[in-house]
């Protein structure tokens, strides 16, 4: 049966509290999730006390800050700051979402955070995604033709072929989408997820691949491609405002045409 | 011999054949489309329905037979038996799919789809018995 509640080693504790230092005018609360293999104990979230006038705009300068200035042991991946490289997804107030993407300003309240849901942690803020990675691994996310490429050029394809490709492209592999799926916390094992079903309608949609057939056939499954019941959330935190809804739609209704 | 703080580990399978699973199971197409053909075909279904229900209140039983023997009433009565418990089978065989993993899933599915079965035969022999009753007796009374 799926787990409604959280397993006892996963029931989250009051940890720490770090207060600001004295004369701090415009305090912001961020209470984030701790965990550590190396603990033995269950996880706690930690309350930092952050002064936002001596930080940027973004939760993610927040995160740097408790690194940097506060407390070093807090784990969270990130890189390029600016929203291409989808490092920092995690789970802020509520809406998986990128750190570096999400104003401060935009939160009432204290600031909480977790790792993005349903996933093992392998440290505070960092999830395990080795099985979401294999997922996208395994539906051939490249270019498959076997007509040769044109000797002295690339392969070439219409503006319009072109813009069938709009809206998918742009996809980053955050995996905010498919860890705020409950069809992806129940089934996670088999379905496949909206970022690797983007992924997949992605090559699906490409006029210069010559595998859909296969691709389709690939999907088709009550579980890989089925588990989606459109709740639609993937495409409500898309923190780059992408609609992995409608990529899924689109793979099934092709599934549909090719029976008829 | 081992170390008892180390956890043993049962997985050792890799993350893509774990993902590749058993690979595709050919099917879910037909389950989908059908589950929204049938929904359509149940809003002009259960439409004629609510407005037969509000015409025959206050009916005596005399009426109602006469009504059920209809032709016509009773196919759009049969229909409506039996795509509403066709839909709510393909409903709940995707709860159970939600749900229930593991080596309850198919004893479950089993179970709902019997009770199912169940429910909407005693509706549709519910409904004939109502079409062919209401003959008879008209037979009669013509007689």
């Amino acid at each position: 049966m799926v787990e409604f509640r959280l397993p006892k080693n996963s029931t989250v504790g009051k940890g720490r509290i770090f207060t600001a230092a004295p004369g701090a005018s415009n305090v912001k609360n961020f209470r984030i999730y701790r965990w550590s293999p190396d603990d033995d104990s269950n996880p706690v979230v930690d309350t930092y006390e952050i002064d936002l006038d001596k930080i940027g705009p973004m939760v993610l300068d927040a995160l740097i800050h408790i690194k940097n200035d506060v407390d070093s042991t807090l784990t969270f991946r990130r890189s390029c700051r600016e929203g291409i490289c989808g490092s920092c997804a995690m789970n802020i107030a509520g809406e998986n979402t990128l750190a570096c993407l999400k104003p401060i300003r935009d939160i009432e309240g204290d600031v909480a955070i977790y790792p993005l849901p349903h996933m093992p942690v392998i440290k505070d803020l960092v999830p395990d995604l080795d099985g979401a990675y294999a997922q996208l691994r395994s539906i051939d996310p490249w270019l498959k033709s076997d007509t040769a490429p044109p000797p002295d050029s690339e392969r070439r394809q219409s503006i319009e072929e072109r813009a069938e490709l709009d809206g998918m492209w742009e996809c980053i592999l955050c995996f905010c989408c498919s860890t705020s799926c409950p069809s992806y916390w129940w089934n996670g094992d088999r379905y496949l997820g909206p970022a690797t079903l983007l992924a997949a309608y992605r090559w699906i949609a490409d006029s210069r691949d010559e595998h859909a057939g296969d691709r389709l056939d690939a999907l088709e499954d009550p579980l890989k491609l089925y588990a989606c019941r459109t709740i639609m959330n993937c495409t409500q935190t898309c923190p780059k405002g992408l609609n992995p809804a409608k990529a899924i739609g689109r793979i099934k209704e092709l599934q549909l045409e090719r029976k008829a | 011999m081992s170390n008892p703080k180390k956890p043993h580990v049962t997985v050792m399978r890799s993350q893509l054949s774990r993902a590749r699973g058993l690979g595709s199971g050919q099917a879910g197409v037909g389950h989908w489309w059908a589950e929204r053909a049938s929904a359509v075909a149940l809003v002009p279904l259960s439409g004629w329905f609510v407005i037969q229900v509000f015409r025959l209140a206050g009916a005596s039983q005399p009426e109602v037979a006469k009504w059920g023997a209809r032709p016509f009433n009773t196919t759009m009565m049969l229909s409506l038996v039996i795509l509403t418990f066709y839909h709510t089978q393909l409903g709940l065989q995707v709860i159970i799919d939600d749900y229930v993993h593991g080596k309850a899933h198919l004893p479950a599915g089993l179970l709902m789809k019997g009770i199912v079965f169940l429910l909407g035969l005693f509706g549709a022999v519910s409904v004939l018995k109502l079409a062919l009753a209401g003959s008879s007796r008209s037979t009669i009374a013509a007689g």
